[in-house]
């Protein structure tokens, strides 16, 4: 049974390792979007670090059996082992604010117990828009609609500048 | 009498049939209710919380797609759905969908 799931306690654990090694990091793109109840498909999950030289990142992976790989050539920097073969690096992300900026305005999901910052709804929006990718505009619609549907469910909140629902002063 | 079954489109013959039984529902049902240890109006009363369930879910998507006219109505069911899901749950749904190479 255990193993026909995906995104088991072996992914988990990797997120939690992060944690404990203080490594800043906020999961971003399709993944994101479907943490926050967008109706999408991926087929990893997309990590944004704040440093990549980051030695506690290399702590973390070499805890749960991943190693990192530097980028070479075209290829951009992976990482590798079973315990994190569905994540990926990303690392630009197109018409957002620095990696620090938009922490800030992070949604906090928990995930097997550790709360895990993920860039908001409209954030992946605004990202995806600037990159123009012909599989981005496809799944624009559906990003779009899930964030409106969880603006319209909260009256008492109002969204944010970040895309984030924060409380309304008026509320 | 008379007047309610003839209104309710219902014949004497049925109605009779109904009242001298022990109970209208099947005995394949009470013998359920009874090997699980619980009350037949159960089973009844999971239908009406379904029911209910759906109601508000479809009322819910009445009021997003009234304040938004453009949003896509399944689009918003799906994402009501998942948000009643845990966060790694829906994640998973993602996953699992995406990397199930027949799907067209």
């Amino acid at each position: 049974m255990g193993k026909n799931l995906i995104f088991t306690d072996t992914e988990v654990a990797f997120l939690r390792e992060l944690k404990r090694q203080k490594v800043e990091f906020m999961i971003v793109g399709l993944s994101a979007a479907a943490l926050q109840g967008a109706p999408v498909v991926t087929q990893d999950v997309d990590l944004w670090f704040a440093n990549l030289d980051d030695p506690n990142l290399r702590k973390a992976l070499k805890r749960v059996g991943g190693i990192f790989i530097p980028s070479s050539g075209l290829n951009p920097p992976m990482l590798a082992g079973d315990s994190v073969k569905l994540f990926d690096i990303v690392v630009n992300m197109h018409g957002l604010k620095s990696f620090s900026e938009e922490l800030l305005t992070a949604e906090m999901v928990r995930l097997g117990g550790v709360r895990i910052p993920v860039l908001p709804l409209a954030r992946i929006i605004t990202s995806k828009s600037a990159v123009g990718r012909e599989k981005d505009r496809i799944v624009m619609k559906v990003l779009q609609d899930a964030l409106k549907s969880r603006m319209a469910l909260a009256p008492r909140r109002s969204q944010g500048p970040s895309g984030r629902l924060s409380r309304s002063k008026a509320g | 009498m008379a007047r309610l079954l003839t209104e309710s489109g219902v014949s004497r013959n049925a109605f009779y049939s109904l009242a001298r039984k022990d109970s209208v529902l099947p005995n394949s049902i009470r013998a359920i209710a009874a090997r699980l240890g619980v009350r037949t109006s159960d089973f009844l009363q999971d239908e009406d919380v379904r029911i209910a369930k759906a109601s508000l879910l479809l009322r819910k998507v009445d009021k997003i797609t009234g304040k938004y006219p453009d949003v896509d109505r399944e689009n918003a069911k799906h994402t009501l759905l998942l948000l009643e899901e845990e966060p790694v749950e829906r994640l998973r749904r993602a996953l699992i969908r995406g990397q199930k190479p027949d799907i067209h």
